[in-house]
This record gives C-alpha cells, sequence and structure tokens, in this order.
C-alpha cells in the first residue's frame, strides 16, 4: 500500500490547517470578546437582551427570516448601507457577543435589520405588528402568528385594527410578541472603539508601508 | 468494436477497461516536464501560472490583512487599529452630554442660570478662575452664599459629584474633566481644559470631607 | 489480488457490479427521490419570491422554511445519496475487488435517510438552525454521523485493498472525499449546534463548514465521477495527467480557507475575507488543471454521458473563476447579498455538481443491472431538460443578482421596486426551475421503469469487452 499512510496524514493536515487557521485562529482572537464597559455611561455594551427578546430571536431563528434579512451593516464607504439608513458605522464582532444565535444573513431581498431598533425611520412597536400582519412591501404576510378570537368584556389592548368581524378581535400571540420585542432591541449604535471609521490620513500612513 | 457505431445512450459502452486505465496513468506519474528532446510548453505555462498567483496571493495578503489584527474590520485599516489602548472619547463630546443631561437642570443649556435663585456659568469668575476652587466645588459641592460676577447667591447648594463619600452622582474624574473642559470652553468661556489627573490630584489630596463653602474656597489659590 | 481471475481483468461487468446491485440502488433510489422533493420544494420557493401570498398562511412553508427544506433535501438527500453510491462504485470497480460489509451500507442508507425525513419535518416544524447547509435539528444529526460512517467505510476499504498500487485520481478524490466529510460534519455539530461558539464565531463555523463541505466533499464526489469517467469512455488518458495531483491537493488545502467568501465587509476582522479573496484566487490553478485534465469531455462526440460531463465540467470551472472575480471586494461591494451569489451556488450545485453526477448515473446503472436504460427518449429529454433547465435558472439568477445589485447600490431605490425591477427574471428562473423539476421527474421514472424490468437477456452479452487504452503517446 504504498503512499496509504503519507496521503492519509495530508487529508488530514488539509482539513486540519484550514480548520485552525479560520475557526481555532479567530477563537483565539475573539472567543474572550467581552461587552465593553462604558465608564462615562456607567454600563456595558452591547446591553443584554431583554428575555422576551431573545425568545423572539428563536422565533426569528425557526422562520428562517435570515434568508431575506441580514443583520450585518457595512462600512460607510461600502455600498449603501449608510446611505440606506441602516446604521451610521460598520457592525463589529462586539455588537454579537451576547446573542444566542447569530444571524448575519447572506441575502438582502428586504432591508438590513442590525440596526432596526434605533433607526432614524424606526418603526414602532404597533406598526410592526400591523407589517407582520399585512403583507408590507414584499414581505409576506404572517397571519399564523396572530388569533382571532371572540371579544369577552373589553377589546384587548393589543387587538390590531384590522378589520374582524363584530364581536372578534384580532390579537398578536406570544410569538408574535416575543419577535417585535426582538427587532425592537436590535441596536447598532454604540461607538466602540474598534468600531470608528479610519481616518482617510492614516489610510495614506498605511499604503506607504 | 469499431468506432463507427452508433452510440446508444440506453447502454453507452466503455473505451477502455479498468485495467488498462489503471496501468496506462500509472506510467504517467511523475515530473516529465523536459522529456528527453520532447521539451513541452504546457507544462512551464502552469507552473508559470501557479507561481504567478502565488505571488499575487502575497501581495494582497500583505496589503490587505492588517497584521491579522482581530479589531480591524477594514482592511485599508493602519496596522495598529484597536491594537494601543481604547481610543478616548472627545471632552467636548462627553462633556456637552454630560452637561445637558444634569448640569443644565439648574444652569440651563444657555448656561446663564436662573437670575437669583441659580448662579451663571457664562462669565463667571469661578469657572475660569482657579482651577483649584472650581475642581473643588464639582467633586464636593459647595453649601452657603457665594457671589458670582458681582451677584449674590443667598444659599447655594452644588450637589457632589465626584466619586467621593456621600455623593449622588458618583462621576468618574475622566467625567468631571470632560464636563468642566466643555464648560470652560462654551458660552463664551475661553478658558484651558482640564484634566483628569488634575481632578485625581486634588481628590487624593483632600480624601472624604464636607461641601465647601465660599470662605473656605477663597483660601485657596 | 485473489478475488477476481486475470481473464476477467477486461470483462466490462464483473462480480463487483453484480454484488453490490441493491446496495447501490437503494441510494440512488433515495437520491432520486429526494431530488424530485428538493425540485418540488425550490419550485414553491421561487414562487413565493415574486409571490409572497402563497403559503404564506401555512407556517410549515414559510419562504425562509422552503429556502431550508429544499437546500438540505438537495445536499443530504440527493447530493449526498447519489456521491457516495458513484463513489463506493468507483472506488470498488477501481479497487478490483468486490465492495464488503453491503448489509451495513443498506441499513446506513436506511437511516441516513430516516434522518432526513425527520429533518424536513423539524425544519419545517420549527426546529432549525438556520444555518446555511446545516439546518438540520439536532436531533438527527448524530444519526447522520453514524449511518454516514457505515456507508462509507467499505470505500475506503476498498481503496486501501486495491490491486494497483499507484492510486488513480479518481481515487484521490473519492477517498478525500468520504473519509474527511464525517470529520467537518462532526466539528461543525459541535461548533453551531451543541456546544454554540459565541457572536460571529458562529458565522465564521458556519462560513467554514458550507466552503469545506464544498471543496472537500461535493466537489471531489463530482470529480471522482469525471476523472474516471472521461478517461473511461474517450479510451485517451488523462492530458497533463502529472499536474493532477498537485491540483487535487491544492483544492484540499486551499478549498476550505474560502470560508470568509460570504463575509466581506462583514463583522469579522479584516484578515479573514483577506484570507478567502486570496484563496478563490488559488484555486484557480486547480480548475485551469481541472479543465486541461479533463478536456476530451469536449470533445466526446456523440455519448450522452460525456455530454453530460462536460456541461458538468464546464460548469465547474466557470464556478470557479466566478468565485474568484466576485470574492474580490470591489465586485463583492456590488454583488453580495444580492441573486447573483444564489446564481454562483445554483451554478456549483445544479450546473456542476448534478450534471456529472447524472452523467455518472447513466453509465453506473446498467452496469449494476445488468439492464439497458429502457428508454433512449427520456435520457435526450432529460438531458435537454437539465441544460436549458440550468442554463435558465443561472442566468436568470444572475440577470436579478445583477439588477438588484445595481439598485441596492442607489439608497433612493425602495425594495418595493428593486422587488418589481427583479420579477421578470424570477419569473424565468421559476420556469427553468420547472423544466428541471420535469427532467428530474423523468429521471426518476425512468430509474424506476429500469428496477422493474426483469428481462431474461444475460448481462454478460450486453457490455463488449473494453479495448486496452491507447499507450500514453509522450
Amino acid at each position: 500500500m504504498r503512499n496509504g499512510f503519507t496521503f492519509f496524514v495530508g487529508l488530514f493536515l488539509a482539513l486540519g490547517l484550514a480548520w485552525a487557521g479560520i475557526v481555532l485562529g479567530s477563537h483565539l482572537q475573539l472567543g474572550h470578546l467581552a461587552p465593553y464597559f462604558d465608564e462615562s455611561e456607567g454600563k456595558a455594551f452591547p446591553e443584554r437582551m431583554p428575555g422576551i427578546a431573545a425568545r423572539g430571536q428563536l422565533v426569528y431563528q425557526d422562520l428562517g427570516c435570515a434568508s431575506c434579512h441580514t443583520q450585518q451593516v457595512r462600512r460607510p464607504d461600502f455600498g449603501s448601507d449608510k446611505a440606506r439608513g441602516w446604521g451610521d458605522r460598520q457592525s463589529v464582532a462586539r455588537d454579537y457577543v451576547s446573542q444566542v444565535q447569530v444571524q448575519l444573513g447572506e441575502s438582502r431581498i428586504g432591508p438590513d435589520l442590525a440596526n432596526f431598533g434605533a433607526r432614524p425611520q424606526a418603526v414602532d412597536a404597533d406598526r410592526l405588528t400591523q407589517y407582520l400582519y399585512d403583507q408590507h412591501g414584499g414581505m409576506p404576510a404572517y397571519r399564523f402568528l396572530f388569533e382571532t378570537r371572540k371579544v369577552t368584556g373589553e377589546r384587548s389592548a393589543k387587538a390590531l385594527r384590522a378589520a374582524a368581524p363584530a364581536g372578534w378581535e384580532i390579537v398578536p400571540t406570544p410569538r408574535a410578541e416575543a419577535l417585535v420585542a426582538y427587532l425592537q432591541s436590535l441596536t447598532n449604535v454604540y461607538e466602540y472603539p474598534e468600531a470608528r471609521p479610519v481616518v482617510p490620513a492614516a489610510t495614506k500612513e498605511g499604503e506607504h508601508k | 468494436m469499431s468506432d463507427q457505431d452508433p452510440i446508444d445512450p440506453r447502454l453507452e459502452q466503455a473505451g477502455a477497461s479498468d485495467e488498462s486505465l489503471l496501468t496506462a496513468h500509472e506510467k504517467l506519474r511523475g515530473w516529465k516536464a523536459d522529456d528527453g528532446a520532447n521539451y513541452r510548453m504546457l507544462p512551464l505555462v502552469l507552473l508559470f501560472a501557479f507561481s504567478g498567483l502565488i505571488f499575487y496571493a502575497g501581495i494582497y495578503l500583505n496589503k490587505y490583512s492588517v497584521r491579522y489584527s482581530p479589531s480591524a474590520f477594514d482592511e485599508n485599516a493602519p496596522a495598529n487599529t484597536g491594537a494601543g489602548p481604547a481610543v478616548k472619547v472627545d471632552p467636548l463630546v462627553l462633556g456637552k452630554k454630560n452637561f445637558e443631561s444634569v448640569c443644565a437642570t439648574c444652569h440651563q443649556a444657555t448656561g446663564l442660570g436662573v437670575p437669583g435663585i441659580y448662579p451663571p456659568l457664562a462669565g463667571s469668575e469661578w469657572v475660569s478662575g482657579s482651577n483649584e476652587r472650581l475642581i473643588r466645588i464639582v467633586l464636593y459641592g459647595l453649601k452657603g452664599p457665594v457671589k458670582v460676577k458681582g451677584v449674590e447667591y443667598g444659599a447655594a447648594a452644588m450637589p457632589v459629584f465626584g466619586k467621593v463619600a456621600g455623593s449622588g452622582y458618583n462621576w468618574s474624574d475622566e467625567k468631571i474633566a470632560a464636563t468642566l473642559t466643555y464648560v470652560r470652553a462654551s458660552f463664551g468661556n475661553t478658558s484651558p481644559a482640564i484634566t483628569a489627573d488634575q481632578v485625581t490630584a486634588i481628590r487624593t489630596k483632600e480624601g472624604d470631607r464636607k461641601e465647601w463653602s465660599q470662605e473656605e474656597l477663597l483660601k485657596l489659590p | 489480488m485473489t478475488t477476481a481471475p486475470h481473464a476477467a481483468d477486461n470483462a466490462e461487468v464483473t462480480e463487483v457490479d453484480t454484488s453490490a446491485r441493491c446496495a447501490l440502488l437503494l441510494l440512488l433510489a433515495f437520491a432520486v427521490l429526494w431530488l424530485v422533493v428538493s425540485g418540488v420544494l425550490a419550485l414553491v420557493n421561487l414562487v413565493q419570491l415574486h409571490t409572497p401570498a402563497l403559503l404564506a398562511d401555512c407556517s410549515l412553508l414559510t419562504y425562509g422554511r422552503t429556502h431550508a427544506l429544499q437546500e438540505t433535501a438537495f445536499i443530504y438527500g440527493w447530493a449526498a445519496n447519489a456521491g457516495l453510491a458513484v463513489a463506493l462504485w468507483i472506488l470498488a470497480r477501481l479497487g478490483g475487488s468486490p465492495l464488503r460489509s453491503l448489509n451495513w451500507v443498506m441499513a446506513g442508507t436506511v437511516f441516513w435517510n430516516l434522518a432526513i425525513a425527520l429533518g424536513l419535518v423539524g425544519i419545517a416544524t420549527g426546529d432549525g438552525t438556520s444555518n446555511a447547509w446545516l439546518h438540520l435539528p439536532r436531533y438527527v444529526l448524530p444519526m447522520m454521523l453514524v449511518a454516514y460512517g457505515t456507508i462509507a467505510v467499505p470505500g475506503v476499504l476498498a481503496w486501501s485493498g486495491r490491486r494497483h498500487e499507484t492510486a488513480f485520481a479518481a481515487q484521490w478524490y473519492g477517498v478525500a472525499a468520504l473519509f474527511l466529510f464525517p470529520w467537518i460534519f462532526s466539528l461543525a455539530q459541535v461548533m453551531l449546534v451543541f456546544v454554540p461558539e459565541r457572536g460571529v464565531l458562529q458565522a465564521l463555523v458556519a462560513g467554514w463548514f458550507v466552503q469545506g463541505a464544498w471543496t472537500l466533499w461535493l466537489a471531489p464526489l463530482a470529480l471522482t465521477a469525471a476523472y474516471y469517467l472521461v478517461p473511461k469512455l474517450s479510451g485517451r488518458t488523462i492530458t497533463s495527467y502529472e499536474f493532477a495531483a498537485l491540483s487535487f491537493w491544492t483544492l484540499l488545502f486551499v478549498g476550505a480557507w474560502t470560508g470568509g467568501r460570504h463575509l466581506i465587509g462583514g463583522p469579522v476582522p479584516a484578515w479573514i475575507p483577506t484570507i478567502a479573496v486570496v484563496s478563490c484566487a488559488l484555486l484557480l490553478f486547480h480548475y485551469i488543471v481541472v479543465a486541461l485534465n479533463l478536456r476530451a469531455a469536449f470533445s466526446g462526440g456523440g455519448s450522452t454521458v460525456m455530454k453530460f460531463m462536460a456541461l458538468g465540467l464546464g460548469a465547474y470551472v466557470l464556478g470557479g473563476f466566478i468565485d474568484a472575480a466576485t470574492a474580490l471586494r470591489s465586485v463583492a461591494a456590488f454583488s453580495q447579498f444580492t441573486y447573483f451569489s444564489t446564481a454562483q451556488t445554483q451554478l456549483a450545485l445544479t450546473g456542476a455538481f448534478s450534471m456529472l453526477l447524472y452523467g455518472a448515473i447513466y453509465f453506473l446503472a446498467p452496469r449494476i443491472t445488468g439492464q439497458p436504460w429502457p428508454s433512449v427518449v427520456l435520457i435526450r429529454a432529460h438531458y435537454a431538460a437539465a441544460l436549458t433547465g440550468t442554463v435558465g435558472l443561472v442566468i436568470a439568477l444572475a440577470g436579478a443578482g445583477w439588477i438588484q445589485g445595481h439598485d441596492l447600490r442607489d439608497p433612493l431605490v425602495s425594495f418595493a421596486a428593486i422587488a418589481a425591477h427583479v420579477r421578470p427574471w424570477l419569473l424565468i428562473a421559476t420556469a427553468a426551475q420547472a423544466i428541471l423539476l420535469f427532467g428530474n421527474l423523468l429521471l426518476a421514472a425512468h430509474l424506476v421503469r429500469l428496477i422493474a424490468a426483469k428481462s431474461a437477456a444475460p448481462a454478460a452479452g450486453l457490455f463488449r469487452p473494453a479495448p486496452a487504452m491507447e499507450a500514453p503517446a509522450s
């Protein structure tokens, strides 16, 4: 069996080197990345997600929202991310340290959501809930996240202003509420030291090297 | 076995047996870039292409890897991005934020105060004058009568801001320095900045103490 | 040395083929079944893109879920089963002795496919993990790993027990694919699903896994078929064969480093995408050599198998060059996050992988069943459908991606406007996907007929004894 042993060593090396380089290498660099404590604000960033938002992240994950929406803002001179109001700075690794399941996404059939809760054209929770019920833009309606029920006593404060038969109301399920809370909790604003844009003068200096 | 047979897609015949396929390629193994007098261009061209790719890869890697820094997200960043200590926030920006969220409640966003109740900061001799006095007022507070710009304020009650006993704000020295720097550069004031080190020095010198009064402060340089 | 007598050395069908009949047919039947399932799901998925209301009230089949379902059914259903069948068969034939422990292979096949069925139900009911190429819920993953092992081990054994000491290119690719996948798969499972990494490291592991699964598993499986069938059909040796080994190791050593390809401009340190860009460029050497090695496929004459090979290889090499181009940062700023990336994936999966595997199946099935395919028309129709479907799908998606990329750069163009602009292209893509599905239905029907047909014709008479390969002329 000529070359048998060397062949398998080669296969292992091929696999191991790429794994060590990309996965292990970045793990060593970023694995212990901690939230950034801001003295002047007296708290750490990114802030922890409220519990309901963490549940909403699971809804986002299992419905596969990431197949149409990214959650990564590219730097201002890269694409139109800033011009579209998705965020003033590029997303950095630290933005994601407290997320259980990171949903960077690979497709922008819909807009980026990394900074959804803090965008200048922010959508409030009621309108967002309505968007999920109606078809909004190219996004399908998610009617199964709502239930139609009989009004007993007073109308629910959460009921949508959608056309429901008299005596009935349409209310979001806990899953819909969690999803909305999650989307509202997404922010990408805090200025980490590493998130500052590169100064053009510094770029020139870099080129001289 | 003639080549003129139409090929039946239902049953494609092999052009070579497995055994001969293996044997033929076994003979082809080995390096034959220059096979005797049979000089061949293709291997050289391929090798050249491979070296070219490696060369390009090296250049690109060298130019855009930012020395494998974990905190450089822009490939054009200078190599030391984020590697050193965290970049300080501009004190004027931080100071403005602090002033507007806390100080402006009494001294007003214009720095003019409220006549008879809250003394002004704009053009105040206390702001533009001695560092020693100004820092002490913010660190430990001020109680009792005070005279600003010739006007007497009967019962001043500047709260304690520093990280000292009895403080309701517990502002860090950096935060106090930034706020004072902002105040000294705004509302028409043009006094030099105050550093966090100056604040730290006074705080360590004085330790924990009660609010200052005007008389005590005026004894200081 | 002992199992096959030398008299049978040039017989086209031997015990190697007949003994593996049941196991390989089972793999192929499952493969084609999932191919059709994935085709239906892909069609639904594409229609949902331009008509979002379709099935919107059905929580099992939202766009996000049909996307995950069709991808999973394609990769773990069609690609894995078909690739394993072809690789096992080729390794056994080149090894020169029948496959061992075939009962284990069949048991493994049943469990592997059971796990996929379970996994697809899991994704539809909300257990999906939202990781590209690894949407499968956590509870089926360990079972798949074990099942894969039982299927793949006989292939590796066939290689290590081979009669010729010097291994042939098809054998390198086959063994590498069979052997490496469990490692990639288990590492990805652990780091993404069971003990997830923190933050963006998840995206990096996922990127490494996707590129690893392509360059260390699916692409080598397809190349196993190509490197075996092209010389086998043409009767001529591989051109510039001395470079095949360098090309093989380039793919293996460089391939998985392209993991950061889709994270350009993303929240990962800049060196990771930079390495991916560089690796994509280095891989060009591999693609050039594959094109040179197997160029006989492009002058194949009337053989249908060879036509499939030519299409697949063309798509493979073209895909490599497009990958290298879109990995460049200035191009990625434009093409990233658009349908153009989808087009690239389709070019690789349905263009390169499926075509090469179709060809291999048409060559393999008559040899293990001892029957010719029942119909010439069905084969020709499948070829025509696969060709027009793939070309239409890739071009339409690329066109949509081009427009989308252009529109995304202009902040004033709303998403509703983009959807309207790309709609015609998506309609073409849907039609192309329907044609592909039709072709795959033909393949499925044809395979059923082939298995069902029990003619009395003796297998031995069907195949001419294969001629000896021409001696390498300089």
